[in-house]
């Protein structure tokens, strides 16, 4: 199977997830739909099960990626945070479906689904960890800061995507970004990033 | 036993007993293998009871486990009650109700799974209703801690959003004992949107000596 058919196949899989629910959702389904035939199915996966959970790590990993590239060029953490933000609200309003299949859906399915969602959210800790030397309270920030600031992002974005609203998503990267930012720099300055990224977005 | 036999004898405690049975059955059930897969007969094996007790309680499982999430709200509300009285500074307040609501989670972890994790995930909207609603209830309280009284909804979402970050984290990996230890955290993340980072930290030393004096 070529990769642009494989990854075509995984997309499917979510899509049948998220549009039958874990119980319906049907391989063969999701083959069809991505012209793969059965020999060639098999030959890669041992069914619905385990193509469920490449797709998942296949399509999180463009996910963290994609939001992670932009973290990385020489701009102040804030700014970088801001920027990586920004990617990834324009890719989950830009995709409800498959944000939806990566927020709710398959993490749904059962506790060795929703584990692998808490190993997403944890991937995006080592992105916050310099905010922690920006802070300039490093020592005194409690432990899980970073973690915190991540999860205070996933709560508005799942409530949006949940809700049929991910397109609004990138309007509201300035109070989302003030989410993550507060627990590293508390609320003044991070209204002052928040006031900053309103202007550039 | 049969259902006749129950109600004829009189005996509410067995009853309840039943009920309270297959609440955390359905708890542990959730837990260990997800709402979607767990049916009314793992619940009852589990349980110990016949399936005519569960039909005296519940109309199904949906409605069963709606049950046992709600039962855990109450005793949430009423744990952070209790605590909140405890003193009548804002602030030390909201430091009692963070270590009772997590010493909570650490004694029922299936029904705090239930709450945080299942409820929120599981495909049931009656569920998920029940812990959008419990989720405002707490949002509420900690809109009350900004300067003007009315601090806006999305920051108190995105706070309470930080510490159930840290809870689902630990109740998915198995370690809801934990919880309490990571009281320091859970205070620093509801109050610093509102009362600014030096008295958010100034709190959280307070919160781990709280916790350092209960081990």
């Amino acid at each position: 199977m070529d990769a642009q058919r494989r990854d075509c196949l995984l997309r499917a899989m979510l899509k049948e997830l998220v549009g039958k629910g874990y119980g319906d959702a049907s391989a063969e389904a999701a083959r069809e739909a991505a012209g793969v035939s059965a020999a060639e199915f098999e030959a890669e996966f041992s069914g619905k099960d385990d193509c469920l959970f490449v797709a998942y790590d296949r399509i999180t990993e463009n996910v963290v990626r994609r939001a992670s590239a932009e973290c990385d060029q020489a701009e102040p953490w804030p700014e970088r945070v801001r920027l990586g933000l920004e990617r990834l609200l324009w890719a989950v309003a830009e995709h409800p479906e498959m944000a939806q299949a990566l927020t709710r859906s398959f993490p749904g399915i059962r506790p060795a689904a929703y584990e692998r969602y808490v190993a997403l959210l944890s991937r995006f800790v080592p992105f916050m960890r310099e905010g922690r030397e920006y802070s300039g309270v490093e020592e005194e920030l409690p432990g899980e800061v970073e973690l915190l600031a991540v999860g205070a992002a996933e709560a508005i974005i799942f409530s949006e995507v949940d809700a049929g609203r991910a397109e609004r998503l990138p309007q509201m990267l300035p109070e989302i970004l003030f989410s993550v930012l507060v627990p590293f720099m508390g609320p003044d300055r991070a209204a002052d990033e928040m006031r900053s990224a309103a202007i550039s977005s | 036993m049969s259902v006749l036999g129950l109600l004829t004898t009189g005996s509410d405690v067995l009853t309840v007993s039943d009920r309270d049975r297959i609440l955390q059955a359905m708890a542990d059930c959730c837990a260990r293998s997800g709402y979607p897969e767990t049916t009314v007969k793992d619940v009852l094996e589990r349980a110990g009871v016949e399936r005519e007790s569960f039909t005296i309680h519940f109309s199904g499982k949906e409605d069963c486990a709606l049950a046992a999430l709600n039962k855990m709200v109450s005793e949430s509300l009423a744990r952070l009650s209790m605590a909140s009285s405890k003193s009548e500074e804002a602030l030390e307040r909201r430091k009692f109700e963070g270590q009772a609501f997590l010493e909570l989670l650490a004694s029922r972890p299936s029904f705090a799974n239930l709450a945080f994790i299942e409820s929120r995930q599981c495909g049931s909207k009656r569920m998920h209703d029940a812990y959008e609603s419990a989720a405002r209830v707490l949002a509420l309280m900690m809109e009350r801690l900004g300067a003007d009284g009315s601090g806006p909804s999305a920051d108190s979402r995105a706070a309470l959003g930080a510490a159930e970050a840290v809870i689902r984290r630990e109740l998915a990996t198995g370690r809801a004992a934990r919880l309490p230890e990571l009281l320091p955290d859970f205070v620093y993340a509801v109050l610093v949107p509102f009362v600014g980072q030096r008295e958010a930290l100034r709190q959280a030393r307070l919160a781990a000596r709280m916790a350092a004096e209960e081990e």
